[in-house]
């Protein structure tokens, strides 16, 4: 299969000569994506030796602990939980399995630090509303595990980050080929060892790119960490930004943080590209159900249990502060009127810059993957690549750089919401190269080259011809872009300018201060606003077809 | 594609909006005002007799930078705004040091026209840079001396007190502590919550205590605290209500707090530490205002300052947020303890902001969360 995809392409190549003014485009995007990171690199080299003296002294290795550890666990935890699903979802007879499907991807609208506000509400010790009602019920205090540190970031970000690894792992479940584990049965292999022996192996590439996709979003999560108090680089890098006077040290953490990012990402580019082609042949046929038996019960219990933590219990609990918040009349005066503007300004200043960002974004990666698709080369790859880097500067990161630079080079920007925007667009801008280049991929060349033949220019051509046709593969990476720049937190919250509030950051303000009640129907807002695209993007998931 | 085209379109209006917008200030020079290193010099009344602001003539943006956390500057916000309709006030509220860090960022670009903040060192320390212009607000006149900044660049406007709160259900009379020493007691293990080293109150504890004590005491108190496990929260309000909640039996807060969770019915009790012969005495912590150098509306910035340093704007402070207002002839919360009763703590405000960066690094050192 890879070696006719690369004559494929190598046709291509040779029918198109290289268009020199898409490299340019692309290059320049490209430009734009690179900036910030270099110049965090140049920030953190020019640091002066006594700030990474002290910070190499006291910090640097227990952050990097800390940061690894939670990663480890993390991924650890959203693979066990999500391949699990997966399979019961996808290969038993498990009862309900169709709603479950969906039940089990949208926890994604939820950012995870909402999430952990509302289990923070629930599980803290002594004070949370269920240590609270075990008191009341056996009449002393019990003993309850404590959500904060590192068992309940790891516990939290787990619920929040599982639905990838669940999304990718469906999606190969369900497109194995039945004979392989119908081969392994013959064989005489039990049910259980064709899981571990077979299937598991032949998802392996899915899982390990669903698991680096977890581990960098655990690198660039700042809400949940701080909110857990548990102290990682990202949420270090926002204490030294909001602490001292200086901007070195954030500059050396955060220095660090990218190149970690950058390995893990490195990683996930290579077995991405080991993994691009999945099986699908014409003769597929869906393997039949393991029966469950008497694990019917149990197993039905724990998925039941994985979307309740994740999902019915945050929305749940957020529904019933916001009816108490718009049942209490001062909590709603202050909810409604709050900070400088109203209400209506935060639903309206998220939903436009978020599209705006996703607009931004899929534009400015159309030519890049223009680029790489229609005329593959060392040098259109290399853009591609390069446009991938925003999933390895963490929010944090990208607020630090555009702060120092857009102040130094583009004073008439600072301090608009259009830094906001640009984060968004630098932070969110790999999933709108990769949706282009996937809606291209799916598009056979020899309709432009018809289309050409037929007298049309090339800019007609992708007007009238190759645009229509990829819409719907950049909507999807639109809307995936709008998902993730609403639930946006760091780079938000450092980069606003005065006024400019997002439901995101009210949520946090509110928060932060211990006002769940006025925090909850922004927060619930978000989520259902988010729930949206992402209903629209699963609909295109081959598991809800 | 004819979404796509608009799309682009709206995108390139409002690019060149903001880029025209924009222009003028970015070609603002800051006015080259020196801050005096050394402000020995008694301020005189510099700019009393400048008018007092016209109600009506106000009109435009205002944008306000705040340490206070929202909830605790909102009603007087709303208060001026009452007063000035045609004022469209935007505010940005965080924490004292990361809006310091954008001030001295946008020195070349101010973009705020008031910074207000929970403690002194901070807005004596930016002052000193020539991050604020001169201004003495009507009525400061009232003000202590000790607390209007060298050359009018700051104006105080309220004063607050560092206590410990307890829970009464968990702690008994006999038990209490009396110091804030008492707090790295191991009796307390686990049972104490703070506000961590992103609070300004905190910081300037811990530069007061620093001041008052030396390096090596402050730095032993510190580790006593985590070494006793104390629980750092990001704000105090999380603290108030974890120890009104029975989370905690302690809490290290500004006294306000204590008057917050009472009104909202929680059983808590408050205790001014050191008060006997030998201890530290009371730290107090004044939140003040400043007018940015630059500012694009520095008369709804000079107007805001006269507001809250009014009569009107002192009752609020005092009424709605139980703090000790520092214009004489206003009245006290009823509930609130007056100050003359306390030994207080005497800290030099400006030799504390001068050594300010060495209590960031004092916190980073034991590793204070």
């Amino acid at each position: 299969m890879e070696t006719t995809k690369h004559r494929f392409n190598y046709l291509r190549f040779r029918s198109n000569p290289a268009s020199p003014r898409l490299a340019l485009a692309a290059g320049l995007v490209a430009l734009f994506v690179a900036v910030p990171l270099v110049y965090i690199f140049i920030r953190a080299l020019g640091a002066e030796p006594e700030a990474w003296g002290r910070l190499l002294q006291t910090r640097i290795w227990k952050l990097l602990g800390n940061t690894l550890l939670l990663v480890v666990a993390v991924t650890s935890g959203a693979l066990l939980t999500g391949v699990s699903m997966a399979w019961l979802t996808e290969r038993t007879d498990l009862p309900g399995r169709k709603i479950f499907r969906w039940m089990l991807a949208m926890p994604l609208a939820i950012p995870a630090y909402i999430g952990g506000i509302v289990h923070l509400a629930l599980l803290r010790p002594r004070g949370g509303y269920i240590p609270k009602l075990l008191e009341d019920i056996f009449n002393q205090p019990i003993f309850t595990p404590s959500p904060l540190g590192f068992w309940g970031a790891a516990f939290m970000l787990t619920l929040f980050t599982f639905p990838y690894v669940y999304l990718l792992s469906g999606a190969a479940f369900r497109s194995l080929h039945a004979s392989l584990e119908e081969a392994a049965r013959t064989f005489g292999r039990t049910p259980m060892q064709t899981l571990f022996q077979v299937t598991l192996p032949a998802l392996r590439p899915g899982l390990a790119a669903g698991a680096l996709l977890v581990a960098l979003d655990i690198l660039a999560e700042y809400g949940t960490v701080a909110l857990l108090r548990y102290e990682t680089f990202s949420s270090a890098i926002f204490v030294q930004l909001s602490g001292r006077y200086d901007r070195s040290a954030a500059s050396v953490l955060s220095g660090i943080l990218v190149i970690l990012a950058i390995l893990f990402l490195w990683g996930e580019l290579r077995l991405q590209g080991q993994a691009r082609f999945t099986q699908m042949e014409s003769n597929w046929r869906p393997t039949p159900p393991t029966a469950l038996g008497r694990w019917r019960i149990p197993a039905f219990l724990l998925v039941t249990g994985v979307v309740s933590a994740s999902l019915l219990v945050p929305v749940g609990v957020l529904a019933a502060w916001s009816i108490q918040a718009f049942l209490d009349p001062e909590t709603f005066a202050s909810v409604v009127r709050t900070g400088s503007q109203g209400f209506g300004s935060y639903i309206w200043n998220s939903l436009w810059s978020s599209a705006l960002a996703a607009i931004i974004a899929v534009l400015f990666s159309l030519p890049v993957a223009l680029n790489s698709v229609r005329y593959p080369n060392r040098f259109s790859r290399f853009i591609s690549r390069l446009c991938q880097v925003g999933y390895a500067i963490p929010g944090v990161v990208i607020a630090l750089s555009l702060v120092l630079l857009v102040n130094r080079l583009l004073p008439f920007l600072y301090a608009t919401p259009f830094v906001v925007v640009i984060a968004y667009v630098l932070r969110h801008m790999p999933q709108a190269v990769r949706a282009s280049e996937s809606a291209l991929n799916q598009l056979s060349p020899s309709l432009d080259e018809a289309s050409r033949t037929l007298g049309r220019t090339s800019l007609q051509t992708f007007m009238q011809v190759t645009l229509p046709l990829i819409l719907p593969g950049l909507l999807a990476g639109g809307s995936l872009v709008f998902l993730t720049s609403l639930k946006e937190l760091p780079a938000t919250l450092l980069l606003r300018p005065a006024g400019f509030d997002t439901l995101a950051v009210r949520v946090w303000a509110w928060a932060e201060e211990g006002f769940y009640l006025q925090a909850a129907p922004a927060a619930l807002l978000l989520v259902i606003a988010s729930a949206l695209p992402l209903y629209f993007l699963l609909r295109r998931e081959q598991i809800f077809k | 594609m004819s979404k796509l085209k608009i799309s682009l379109l709206i995108f390139i209006v409002m690019a060149l909006l903001s880029a025209c917008g924009g222009a003028p200030t970015a070609t603002q020079e800051p006015a080259s005002t020196e801050a005096p290193a050394a402000a020995t010099e008694p301020t005189t009344a510099v700019s009393t007799e400048v008018p007092a602001v016209e109600t009506t003539n106000v009109s435009g943006e205002l944008i306000i930078y705040s340490g206070r956390s929202e909830p605790l500057l909102q009603p007087v916000i709303d208060a001026f705004k009452a007063k000035y309709p045609n004022v469209e006030v935007l505010l940005k509220a965080g924490s004292n040091s990361e809006l310091a860090n954008a001030l001295i960022e946008e020195k070349a670009n101010p973009q705020a026209d008031v910074f207000v903040t929970t403690e002194l060192f901070t807005v004596q320390s930016l002052a000193e840079q020539g991050i604020f212009q001169a201004y003495m607000p009507v009525g400061a006149d009232q003000l202590p001396a000790e607390f209007l900044g060298p050359d009018n660049l700051w104006t105080g406007l309220t004063l607050r007190a560092r206590v410990i709160m307890y829970n009464a259900d968990l702690v008994s009379a006999e038990e209490l502590p009396t110091s804030i020493f008492d707090l790295t007691d191991p009796k307390w293990k686990g049972q104490i919550a703070a506000a961590g080293s992103t609070n300004g109150s905190m910081q300037a504890q811990i530069a007061a205590m620093r001041q008052l004590l030396g390096e090596e005491e402050t730095q032993t108190w510190l580790s006593g605290l985590i070494a006793n496990e104390v629980t750092f929260f990001g704000g105090h309000t999380d603290v108030r209500k974890a120890v009104g909640g029975g989370e905690f039996k302690l809490g290290l807060v500004n006294h306000y707090y204590y008057h917050l969770q009472k009104a909202e019915g929680g059983n808590v009790g408050i205790i001014y530490p050191d008060q006997s012969d030998g201890q530290i005495g009371l730290i107090t912590n004044a939140t003040a205002a400043a007018v940015v150098n630059g500012a694009a509306h520095t008369p709804a910035a000079q107007a805001f300052l006269d507001f809250l340093v009014s009569p009107e704007g002192q009752e609020l402070f005092a009424e709605q947020n139980y703090e000790y207002p520092l214009v004489q002839g206003v009245a006290l919360q009823p509930d609130v303890q007056p100050l003359d009763g306390f030994r207080l703590a005497d800290v030099d405000v400006v030799k504390a902001s001068q050594d300010f960066e060495a209590t960031f690094d004092l916190m980073e050192l034991v590793g204070l969360p």
